[in-house]
């Protein structure tokens, strides 16, 4: 069995891919998302879906629909999104925009513990804020190769995209618990 | 600037009750209907979220009429602006939430597509999944349920507001200390006795640390300096020796003694925590790690190792010998005494610097030690999948940097101490200048002898030791507080599934299930099974089919009273499951699950697992019966050969095998099978089924099968469908009806004739 050969078959049966040739995407009545792939299949209730959310925010989108059975299905992956006209990557940005829901921090004012709980006092693009992380492992995943992704009490995201990135002393504040 | 704690705990927005409103508007809300340019009609309910569709923090609320819904959000000013809406409730197919990363959507599906109708934080989940259901009540025509409202919220401590790291977790600050310490010495009880004679033991001791420095001060002022009573000499040093043999002789009884005492406790603990453990429902072991579970019986346990010699030697001695020593000292100089305090400052801050920067150090060298055993044992268990890829160099890497990772804590902890241990004793060695400074002075003025400033110095030796361990003794104490915490914590956990009082025995399960209505979800807030009724007679033989994720395995859990339904009942012979002792349903309800767990034991052994009693050749009866018995014969150990841990030495269809075989030699009136036979291939399986439909004979059998042929000669076949049951009858009662079942009857023909052909 030649590499070739496997590569086409596997080809065959992967995703679709989406390009500006064989799909046009569109806003359509009352704001949904509309999709039409080769001028012959139109898709409404359209979602975008980010598959490299990290390390590729802004490619490899992928695009979805409910059908008529109520189960989520793919319609393809968008490779490259700068392929796109403008106005189509604007539409794409804001409804990507609705699936993710992150806050990014920029400083550690102080990091509190009581009992098994961190308490943090933290600069968001939101403004200032304090929430509530159980200290576990579990709680402060890794993100990307220096960041972490908190999850607070109440599943909120708060991601540090570069730990290195803090100030020293925000960053001591911090390592001081989350030290994995 | 915010504040921690408290305010963030307790606010509002973790409270249900503050964010759903039944039946009228909440305040501010008044306009509300026509902003949304909503029909009047009566409300039926309202819930806060806290964005809009954009993703913007506001407040927002969503209203839901008899006949319509809608969302506006409330802006800074007060004023009312429409977000969503309005939908037409008659209309709307389906209520759904669609969760996204961080937040999710409530959604109608209207005209067979899906609208937002209001965006909610992760924060309001368990808000959005009540409401979710009273929207669903409401899209079905039913009433809108105040219970939804007055439940308390599961996240929340119903004491002190504080949000739980996790549902049904206990409030730490709640049960902080609560006794522990006191449970704690509660447990040593048994051994007051013996811990009278140990403290008496220990009091002796410290007596005998203070004699040495006295007898040297006469050794050095009555002869060595004055050279008189040179015959005191050796009567002197015999004291010493006297002292110092007695003073170990002693040692040597307290560490026995409270080892003795120690081991016993922890022995009792660990009993106690293994028996608690076992009787804990399967819920209990879903909310639980077994990773954390068994560290508090392997390591929170050793807490109470060691708390019997650290309350004794760490706590109390060291008080006993700080007292008794600073008497000494007073009594001898109380000026120069007040010197030795001197550097006590420094020590309580070299002990708080050691504790807050040194000590979490030693928190990453533990976890890259155990970060470095994780990568290993990972690697070794997976040895086949990287050397059958060549990721040799790859994994190579990945443990050098993990190795890595670990010398640099190592070498940083290392480091550390190296510079804090000299920085320590100098700066004691300073506090020693002092003494030296003025008990000199004091000596060469004759307002001192000089044994007793050697007394003195040996006295203030023996002081800082101690001084030191009791201020670190307060973080041990933390630790062992909150290990203490994770022990109680199971001890006291409830059993979910608890037998009822009244339960009745039964000598003899007959074998008939009744399900009536059953309404259950592992989340509460999300059912699984929605409204489950169906009825099976002793003795039948019935399949259950349905996609993955259908509910079957959840039905089997009820039947097997892993979990108690949420509503409805589960009867069996006609008696609530509830009111049936657990040991006779146990006894008679035998499961065989798709991923059948063997212990490491022997093949004999585990076949046996449910009646250790049975002779050998009742164990060779199951496992003929399960077609087991010719591949077991064939090994060199045959019976007696010893698995690995899991099972291993089994290929996936022996394992199940000796499952079926295990479950077949408890005789149960209730068999289920779980899929069981999907791992097995065509032959072996039509085999068993030769055997099982021999077996069946006389006993209720479940079968779940994915491999439809195998239910051809059920009695009865029910079809799952998302938690209901969608269809019932025989094999041509269903294929005649050309539903569900015919569908996936026909995808399977046609998948093996594709098998056959390819
Ligand atoms: N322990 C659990 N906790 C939470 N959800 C579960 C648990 N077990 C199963 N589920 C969910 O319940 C649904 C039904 O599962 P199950 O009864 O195992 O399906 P089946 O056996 O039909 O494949 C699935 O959506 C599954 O994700
Ligand atoms: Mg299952």
């Amino acid at each position: 069995m030649s590499v070739a050969k496997t590569s086409r078959t596997l080809f065959a049966s992967g995703v679709t891919r989406l390009h500006p040739e064989n799909a046009r995407i569109y806003e359509g009545d009352s704001g949904l998302l509309y999709c039409v792939v080769d001028e012959k299949t139109l898709y409404r209730g359209v979602f975008a879906v980010r598959l490299f959310p990290i390390r590729h925010p802004e490619n490899f989108i992928s695009l979805n629909y409910t059908n008529d059975e109520d189960k989520d299905r793919e319609i393809g992956v968008i490779e490259n999104l700068e392929e796109f006209s403008e106005e189509t990557q604007a539409l794409l940005s804001r409804k990507l925009a609705h699936h993710y829901y992150e806050q990014r921090i920029s400083r550690i004012y102080r990091v509190k513990l009581d009992q098994d709980m961190l308490f943090f006092d933290a600069e968001t693009q939101r403004g200032r804020e304090s929430f509530i992380v159980p200290w576990r492992h579990d709680r402060a995943e890794e993100y990307d190769e220096h960041g972490k992704a908190l999850l607070d009490v109440r599943d909120n995201r708060y991601i540090i995209p570069n730990v290195f990135d803090l100030p020293d002393r925000d960053r001591q504040e911090l390592t001081r618990y989350i030290y994995w | 600037m915010p504040v921690l704690t408290d305010e963030v705990a307790n606010s509002d927005k973790f409270r249900i009750e503050e964010n759903i409103h039944a039946e009228e508007l909440p305040e501010g809300l008044t306009g509300a209907l026509t902003v949304m340019e909503m029909n009047d009609a009566p409300i039926v309910f309202s819930i806060r979220s806290d964005l809009n569709l954009e993703g913007v923090g506001c407040t927002s609320w969503m209203i839901v009429t008899e006949k319509e819904a809608g969302a506006v959000q409330v802006n800074a000013d007060g004023s009312l602006e429409k977000i969503s809406g309005p939908f037409s409730l008659s209309d709307a197919q389906k209520v759904r939430t669609f969760p996204t990363v961080g937040s999710s959507f409530l959604q109608l599906r209207i005209h067979g597509l899906y609208f937002d109708v209001i965006r909610y934080s992760n924060a309001k989940r368990e808000t959005f999944g009540r409401a979710l259901q009273q929207f669903e009540r409401v899209l079905d025509g039913k009433a809108f349920q105040s219970d939804a409202i007055s439940r308390p919220s599961d996240l929340v401590c119903d004491k002190c507001g504080l949000p739980l790291p996790g549902r049904g977790v206990m409030c730490a600050r709640c049960n902080r200390d609560h006794g522990i310490l006191f449970r704690a010495l509660e447990m040593m009880r048994p051994y007051f006795g013996l811990l009278v004679v140990l403290l008496g033991m220990m009091l002796a001791g410290v007596g005998l640390d203070l004699v040495p420095p006295l007898l040297t001060r006469m050794l050095v002022d009555k002869v060595l300096v004055p050279h008189q009573n040179v015959t005191w000499l050796p009567y002197i040093l015999i004291g010493l020796m006297a002292a110092s043999a007695l003073r170990n002789v002693l040692s040597v009884f307290i560490g026995r003694l409270s080892s003795s005492i120690s081991t016993r406790i922890t022995r009792e603990l660990r009993e106690k925590l293994q028996q608690k453990l076992v009787s804990l429902s399967v819920d209990y072991y879903n909310r639980h790690s077994v990773g954390s579970l068994m560290s508090r019986v392997l390591w929170d346990v050793d807490y109470f190792q060691g708390f019997v010699s650290q309350v004794s030697q760490g706590f109390l001695l060291n008080l006993m010998l700080v007292i008794g020593i600073g008497f000494a000292l007073f009594s001898m100089n109380w000026k120069l005494a007040l010197l030795v305090i001197v550097p006590l400052p420094f020590v309580a801050i070299g002990t708080i610097y050691f504790w807050k920067y040194i000590h979490p150090i030693y928190y990453r060298v533990s976890d890259s030690q155990s970060k470095m055993s994780q990568l290993l044992s990972g690697l070794l268990s997976g040895i086949r999948l990287v050397k059958s890829f060549g990721q040799e160099e790859r994994e190579h890497q990945r443990f050098e940097k993990s190795a890595g990772y670990m010398r640099d804590n190592r070498n940083l902890l290392d480091r550390s101490i190296a510079t804090f241990n000299p920085i320590m004793s100098f700066l004691f060695g300073l506090g020693g200048l002092i003494i030296w400074y003025e008990g000199g002075h004091l000596v060469l003025t004759d307002q001192m002898s000089l044994g007793t400033l050697m007394a003195f110095f040996a006295y203030v030796g023996m002081f800082y030791g101690p001084v030191s361990a009791l201020s670190s003794f307060s973080n041990w104490m933390t630790g062992f507080l909150s290990a203490g915490q994770r022990i109680f914590d199971v001890l006291d956990a409830n059993v979910s599934v608890s037998e009822s009082p009244e339960a009745v025995p039964l000598a003899r399960i007959e074998g008939s299930i009744e399900f009536r209505d059953v309404v259950f979800g592992y989340d509460p807030y999300v059912p699984i099974l929605k409204g489950v009724t169906f009825s099976i007679k002793p003795g039948q033989f019935v399949g259950i089919v349905g996609k993955s994720g259908s509910g079957k395995t959840t039905l089997v859990n009820l039947i097997c009273r892993f979990y108690d339904a949420q509503q409805g009942e589960v009867l069996i012979d006609g008696i609530n499951i509830k009111n049936l002792k657990q040991e006779d349903l146990h006894r008679d309800v035998a499961l065989v699950l798709q991923d059948p767990f063997l212990f490491s034991a022997t093949i004999a052994e585990n076949i046996a697992y449910g009646r250790p009693e049975s002779n050998m050749m009742q164990i060779m009866d199951a496992a003929k019966a399960a077609n087991a018995h010719n591949f077991i014969s064939k090994r060199a150990s045959a019976y007696d050969t010893r698995l690995g841990e899991q099972g291993s030495g089994l290929s996936g269809g022996e394992r199940q095998r000796v499952s079926i075989a295990r479950a077949l030699l408890c005789d149960p009136r209730i068999l289920i099978l779980d899929e069981a036979t999907s791992s097995v291939d065509t032959e072996s399986e039509q085999e068993i089924q030769k055997a099982l439909s021999v077996l069946c004979k006389g006993r209720t059998t479940i079968a779940i099968a994915h491999r439809l042929s195998t239910l051809k000669n059920a009695d009865w076949i029910y079809v799952v469908d998302e938690g209901r049951i969608a269809e019932s009858g025989t094999h041509d009662d269903l294929m005649a009806q050309e539903g569900i079942y015919h569908r996936l009857v026909r995808i399977q023909t046609e998948l093996t004739r594709l098998e056959t052909e390819g």
